[in-house]
């Protein structure tokens, strides 16, 4: 066992932001916790990486504490926001890094490994967004950590940008857990092999990304009107308003649709398809846009 | 040793970052020198024994003064940072982290002190030899260390805005009550009262030995200094861990 939440529960003053969650992330796992901003997902991270003391629940990191150094050295992070010291040079930090661990990996290798090798003498005050990332990718990497988390790892980054770094963060998941919270749907997919959907500090779902979409969107119904009243749905759905649209979700919408002629309700302009995943995930989450 | 290796990467690294903005370290190290030149050296140049007296109550501030002011205020603004969450991560123990602080504190109030000497051996008839000087370097070392510790302490207990003010009054008030800037017996003498009792006065103490007998009233009081504030910069460690990360 690589990671275990059990119970977790953690408040700021009145607000709860993680609510009795429990999770495992195992051996070689590759794990997306997913959430619109404001989910917990930044809490649950730091309470596994030992920056935070939950209030109730208990949490393993290889069976310890991820308070205790020594549990900590088997694992790696990112830092957040990318904020590193300025003056310093990116060779130099990961180094820095890299002696912190028992088995490090080369710094030559990693920084080759998050196509860094040209940029080892520059100060970290002069990169760009995307060289950020890989900098700090490499910084949870290069200690060859049993398990690496990874806070947004391609947040702001163009979509580009991202299916590069995605590209960096397979090669460097061989023989090792990761654990990575993101806000697109579209990052989980591609990299995770099971997705943690988190949202009010809830643990929503948790799965692969093929059940998700099952799961979640067989079919996407939208039309101009109002919802059906709750006693006339026949199938099983999940009903957001976007604007003057009525969007459902829903497992079977031919008996969405026989409802709601069957009720009488005005409605115009019905588009029936197959849902985004970003639209089951609104669903699944209540409607809560981020 | 894995411990000792950590201390030297981390106050290693916490140096290089500085020693890249010189426009930082220059002023910070060159101006207790500058100080002793404008104020004292006209006095230091008459007697040898003058000298002595006045340079190693420099040296004393110079250490103190880094110290105390640079690391404080430091602190106070690297805590609430991004790499300073990511060092959290890293499997260090705080007490490590504590004393690469120490260690990288020191080194850059050595630099000062030896700048304060320098103008001292090249404009003065200082006579020490080079059995007190080096007495006078490890007394730095030491006795810098409650000082490091105030600054800490300073540095998690102030916010980032009010670390600055206080670091500066805590520097110049007990420059002057500790007699580092002229001699004791001209102090008015309520201050010459308080003034044993400060840790300034007693690391002046220590430096002012060299040559002789340790004075245990200086040597006992910094320790007591040192201990007093290695807790309360613990404390203000874990009340900042708990307030921010809790």
């Amino acid at each position: 066992m690589i990671l275990e939440f059990d119970g977790v529960t953690k408040s700021y003053g009145s607000v709860r932001a993680l609510d009795d969650l429990s999770f495992r992330v195992d051996r070689d796992e590759i794990v997306a916790m997913l959430g619109p901003n404001g989910a917990g997902k930044t809490t649950a991270l730091e309470i596994a990486l030992g920056l935070r003391a939950s209030d109730s629940g208990s949490v393993g990191l290889f069976g310890g504490s991820p308070r205790d150094v020594a549990v900590r050295r088997r694992l790696g992070a990112t830092p957040q926001d990318s904020g590193f010291p300025d003056a310093l040079r990116v060779g130099e930090i990961v180094a820095f890094a890299a002696t912190h661990y028992p088995r490090p990996g080369s710094v030559e290798e990693t920084l080759g490994a998050f196509g860094l090798e040209s940029l080892r003498g520059r100060p970290t005050g002069t990169l760009s967004g995307g060289q950020s990332r890989r900098l700090a990718l490499a910084l949870a990497f290069v200690g060859n950590p049993e398990l690496a988390v990874l806070d947004e790892p391609t947040t702001g980054l163009d979509v580009e940008s991202r299916r590069r770094l995605w590209d960096v963060v397979r090669g460097a998941a061989a023989g090792r857990s990761i654990l990575f919270t993101t806000h697109y749907l579209e990052e989980a997919e591609a990299l995770a092999t099971r997705i943690l959907v988190i949202d009010r500090g809830r643990l929503r779902f948790d799965g692969g990304a093929r059940e998700l979409r099952e799961r979640f969107g067989a079919k996407r119904l939208a039309y101009v009107g109002v919802p059906l009243e709750p006693g006339a749905l026949a199938p099983a759905a999940t009903v957001v308003r976007v604007d003057d649209r009525t969007v459902v979700t829903t497992a079977d919408s031919d008996a969405y649709v026989r409802a709601l002629v069957k009720s009488g309700v005005s409605f115009s302009d019905l588009e029936i398809g197959s849902p985004s995943l970003e639209e089951a995930f609104l669903s699944m989450t209540g409607g809560s846009k981020s | 040793m894995n411990a000792l290796r950590l201390v030297r990467v981390h106050s290693g690294i916490a140096l290089l970052d500085l020693m890249r903005s010189p426009a930082y370290v220059v002023p910070t190290i060159v101006f207790p020198a500058m100080f002793f030149a404008l104020f004292d050296l006209q006095v230091a140049r008459t007697r040898a024994t003058i000298a002595d007296y006045a340079t190693l109550a420099f040296v004393a501030w110079a250490v103190a003064g880094v110290a105390l002011y640079q690391f404080g205020v430091g602190i106070a603004a690297e805590r609430g940072r991004p790499w300073e969450r990511y060092l959290r991560t890293l499997p260090v123990s705080p007490g490590i982290r504590l004393a690469s602080r120490t260690a990288s504190a020191l080194a850059f109030g050595i630099l000062a002190a030896a700048c304060v000497a320098a103008v001292a051996r090249a404009f003065t008839p200082i006579d020490l030899t080079a059995g007190q000087w080096l007495q006078a370097f490890v007394y730095s070392l030491l006795g810098g260390i409650p000082f490091v510790l105030i600054g800490i302490t300073i540095g998690y207990w102030a916010s980032a805005r009010a670390a600055v003010p206080i670091a500066t009054a805590c520097n110049l008030l007990l420059a002057y009550a500790g007699g580092l800037w002229m001699p004791p017996q001209y102090l008015p003498e309520i201050v010459q009262k308080v003034s044993p009792f400060l840790p300034t006065r007693q690391f002046a103490d220590l430096l002012w030995s060299v040559g002789n007998a340790v004075p245990v009233h200086a040597a006992g009081g910094l320790a007591a200094y040192a201990i007093a504030f290695g807790i309360l910069a613990w404390i203000g460690y874990r009340r900042d861990e708990a307030v921010r990360y809790g």
